[in-house]
């Protein structure tokens, strides 16, 4: 199915010669920061992994990119397996200082829809996400009735959600598929939904109406499947303000939260269609909730715990200053960047406001987090190396004394449980919102 | 009838170097494991071009190195084989050195990282050769240290940089990044295991390579074509508390040049040096475009490191004296205010800004190559004034520097050139303005660090027949073969 509206997503030709302005400096391919003292980590998961120039970081991407548009490179298995082996984490680009910085995830994601459209991406245990968000709008290969499994025990405890296609609520939670599909996960909107529901909060959900996002169809390449999907959601979401009074959407994943942010926008009609909406992540939900008094926590946590910075809640949100016009610099010059969305304060403020919890710092975090190694398709294409990637991730964590590990993804959450799981750590990684449930009184005045 | 036998023909030497090819893949892979040897045509890619205006070129295949013992052992199949060897870490060099000349093994030390030894009170470290300037300042900034920071990216490796000459800054004072060079080991281009300085006598002495003949003087300034260092010993230095830097500027060359000599003789620099309006420019303007009236056209900064206050003072006060005698000789040295940015590219190291070339190449995208020298400094003077009508006629910014090393001893002398690479035309007019520089640095009784080859062949031109001769004999002695990083050094 063709799109219907009209979006600015660039082919790789399109790409040319912003990805020509990377010199091969080979700064992207590691986390360095002056200081001092100075701190430097490996930041590429891929390179850990894989350790070929190439696989590693930007440079690697840009002369696989320069390859493939100059002829030099003909498409082979090995070539689009290398292409697909990387989770668009972004760790590079908060490294790279030159003009192309802002465009590094999508010369990527532009190379895999180049495979897609040329028909030989993505790679074939991917092919299964394409074929079930065709089948049944996920990517899980899930009935839809299954999506709603999750609030079993809420409708059980006599506290059911909301359906907001029956009634009108101004605030809808969205799930995400990785919430209401993988089953461990399942956790994140129950302790959502507990708290929306301890505090009073008006809010509904789609329910089995609700349709994946799109994110993993962009990320591996297959824009058609992500436009029809987006241009779904975005017709759903003017009418479910249209007619139900939504004005506010929330959501616990970041996979979902970064497709709405930076995916979605790419469409021209998205302010029209989003008019009157504000999305919003769960943590920056209840972030303004705690500053405006109407979160507080009264009990105590007496845990010692570590955050880990999803990608796509974190870096992926940044904001890039570039001179379009050439009348600051020079057309197409990257000035700065603005990490005012980035969700990097917001859920440790958040953390340290809970009595008794003891935040220790990893190495990498926020714009230099080390990716967990589930993004960008690498969980299902790649799932060995997704948890091995995973389990370095946890070791870091270990390393600071922490017992448990903190984030604000499903995706994490999967992942890096798994990745605990792979090497017998008894480290847990917990979603913020299951924290704040736990101290956060029944009922809240 | 003839030309299908040509045909067949054909096809039978493709279809003997593709069984040769595969057999030696399959020895590779057996030495080091099956995911750590490559022939994939994408991987081989992504080696074959670098920052500079070099011509890209493929390796054969890769090979993702672990341990000396699989250096060894690929070395000597190599040798056996006579297959090219191009020792690799991150390709961060702007003379196309690790570019293979004629196809061959890219060796990556990226794994080979690890920081063996590092003695906070002998002041000196062992590395491997996969060390970052990046790793290596995380790990001595928990003991105060530092190392001659090259302005490169951070994942620049160490022991490449300082085996091929590289410049340090920021401690000048104590030389080039190969005068920090305690120790190394070695494998040579046939396999064997060598030791050269203090940890030849004793395996965990590490600390200098005199007073013994200078054997690591085989492997300094070879471009990787006499063998491989495996391990690596190096000076660190304290880091002093009180950073002062003197910035000054003029409208002359000769003037810079008469502020420099004098400031050096009283050695209290840890690094002098000079840059033109153009390369202090963030970043360096392409194409060329003139130089506003009122800027000066030269800038220095002098930092120095100090440990006490008084001692700050001291330095200051030298300062100030070497300030008042330039301007009585009448030339137009003045206190400055050095660009913000530029000064803190050349003073926070290593560093992202400039390690990324921010400053360099960022207007010009894709290219930076350089003539890069070591240039008595009575000479930097009328160099740069040929430099410049150079630069300027190819519609190239004269992005010079200067610096002194060691006092007066040597002094560095090079152009920064930003190109755009995507333009095959113009990376060839940096490329002969570049090498028409380098001529009349040659000349001058300028010698470049770090050469590509059309730069060795400007050398070799120059050069004493014994020079060559010993050259030719010593490779041939240590690389029978010629199989090491092969057709680099111009012979």
């Amino acid at each position: 199915m063709e799109a219907i509206m009209k979006w600015n997503i660039p082919n790789l030709k399109e790409l040319e010669d912003i990805l020509w302005r990377c010199t091969a400096c080979g700064t992207c391919k590691e986390a360095y920061e002056y200081g001092p003292p100075s701190v430097s980590n490996p930041i590429c998961p891929a390179g850990e992994e894989f350790g070929f120039e190439g696989f590693l970081s930007s440079r690697g991407k840009i002369a696989f990119a320069r390859g493939i548009l100059s002829g030099d490179l003909k498409w082979n298995e090995a070539l689009i397996d290398a292409i697909y082996k990387c989770n668009v984490c972004g760790g590079c680009q908060s490294q790279c200082q030159l003009d192309h910085k802002p465009f590094i995830p999508e010369i990527i994601e532009a190379m895999r829809r180049k495979a897609v459209g040329d028909g030989v991406g993505p790679m074939p245990k991917q092919k299964v996400i394409a074929q079930s968000l065709s089948s049944y709008d996920n990517p899980y290969q899930g009935p839809r009735r299954v999506r709603l499994d999750w609030t079993r025990p809420l409708k059980k405890a006599g506290k059911p959600v909301k359906d907001i296609l029956k009634e009108p609520a101004p605030i809808l939670y969205y799930v995400g598929c990785t919430g209401g599909y993988n089953v461990p996960v399942r956790v994140v909107p129950q302790a959502t939904a507990s708290i929306f529901n301890k505090l009073g909060l008006d809010f509904g959900i789609l329910g089995e109406s609700e349709l994946c996002c799109g994110s993993t169809a962009m990320r591996l390449g297959d824009v058609e499947a992500f436009q029809r999907i987006a241009e779904s959601n975005l017709e759903l979401f003017k009418k479910l303000h249209n007619e139900k009074g939504v004005k506010t959407i929330v959501t616990s994943c970041a996979g979902c939260y970064r497709a709405f942010m930076k995916d979605y926008p790419m469409a021209e009609e998205y302010g029209r269609m989003m008019e009157g909406i504000r999305v919003t992540h769960t943590t920056q939900f209840l972030y303004d909730l705690w500053t405006s008094g109407q979160l507080k926590f009264t009990e105590s946590l007496p845990w010692k715990v570590t955050y880990h910075d999803p990608c796509h809640a974190g870096r992926h949100l940044t904001k890039f200053i570039v001179d379009k016009d050439g009348s600051q610099l020079w057309a197409g010059a990257y000035i700065n960047l603005d990490e005012k969305d980035c969700l990097f304060d917001t859920p440790r403020e958040l953390l340290k406001a809970i009595p008794g919890i003891d935040l220790r710092e990893m190495k990498r975090i926020k714009a230099n987090s080390y990716c967990c190694g589930g993004g960008g398709g690498v969980m299902t294409g790649y799932n060995d190396w997704a948890q091995r990637n995973a389990a370095l991730r946890i070791q870091e964590g270990m390393e600071t004394g922490a017992q448990h590990m903190v984030s604000i993804c499903p995706f994490c959450h999967y992942n890096l449980n798994q990745g605990a799981q792979g090497i017998g750590s008894k480290m847990k990684l917990y979603d913020l919102t299951e924290l704040i449930d736990k101290v956060l009184p029944e009922k809240v005045s | 009838m003839k030309a299908k036998k040509e045909i067949k023909k054909g096809k039978a030497v493709k279809a003997v170097r593709t069984d040769k090819k595969e057999r030696i893949l399959k020895e590779l892979k057996s030495i080091v494991g099956e995911k750590n040897a490559t022939a994939d045509q994408h991987i081989l890619y992504a080696y074959s071009y670098d920052m500079s205006f070099v011509t890209p070129k493929l390796p054969d295949y890769v090979v993702m190195v672990h341990t000396v013992e699989e250096i060894q052992k690929i070395l000597k199949f190599a040798n056996k084989e006579k297959i090219p060897v191009i020792p690799y870490t991150s390709g961060t060099n702007i003379g196309g050195l690790c570019i293979p000349e004629h196809g061959g093994i890219i060796l990556d030390f990226k794994k080979m990282n690890k920081i063996i030894k590092l003695d906070p009170e002998a002041l000196y470290a062992v590395i491997e050769p996969g060390v970052s300037h990046g790793q290596l300042a995380d790990a001595l900034y928990k003991y105060n240290l530092r190392f001659g920071w090259p302005v490169g990216p951070p994942s620049a490796s160490v022991a490449s940089c300082a085996i091929c000459h590289g410049i340090g800054h920021m401690n000048a004072r104590y030389g080039l990044n190969s005068q920090e060079i305690t120790s190394m080991e070695v494998v040579l281009p046939t396999g064997e295991l060598v030791r050269v300085g203090s940890c030849a006598i004793n395996p965990d002495a590490w600390h200098s390579c005199l007073p013994m003949p200078q054997m690591d003087g085989l492997f300094k300034g070879w471009l990787g074509s006499t063998g491989i260092v495996t391990k690596l010993g190096i000076a660190v230095h304290h880091i002093p508390p009180h950073l002062k830097i003197f910035t000054v500027s003029c409208d002359h060359v000769d003037d810079m040049y008469s502020y420099m000599l004098n400031m050096s003789n009283y050695e209290i620099c840890d690094d002098l040096t000079a840059v033109s309006w153009w390369l202090s420019q963030v970043p360096i303007p392409y194409p060329y475009k003139p130089k506003p009236d009122n800027a000066p056209e030269w800038f220095s900064y002098a930092t120095t490191f100090s440990f006490t206050e008084k001692e700050k003072e001291a330095r200051t006060e030298i300062w100030e004296k070497v300030l008042g005698e330039e301007k009585n000789k009448g030339t137009s040295i003045q206190v400055t205010h050095y660009p913000e940015e530029a000064l803190k590219a050349r003073t926070q190291l290593p560093s992202q800004i400039v390690g990324s070339t921010k400053n360099y190449c960022k207007m010009a995208g894709g290219g930076i190559s350089w003539p890069g020298t070591f240039t008595p400094a009575n000479r930097w003077a009328p160099i740069y004034k040929e430099w410049k009508k150079i630069m300027i006629g190819h519609n190239l910014s004269p992005s010079v520097r200067m610096s002194m090393y060691r006092g007066v001893h040597y002094g560095m002398l090079r152009a920064m050139t930003p190109f755009n690479k995507q333009s095959a035309k113009e990376t060839e007019n940096a490329r002969q303005a570049i090498v028409e520089c380098l001529k009349v640095d040659l000349d001058n009784g300028g010698m470049p660090y770090k050469p590509p080859v059309d730069f060795a062949t400007e050398i070799n031109k120059r050069a004493h027949p014994g020079y060559l001769m010993l050259m030719r004999r010593l490779k041939k002695f240590l690389d029978p073969n010629d199989i090491m990083n092969p057709g680099k050094l111009g012979i």
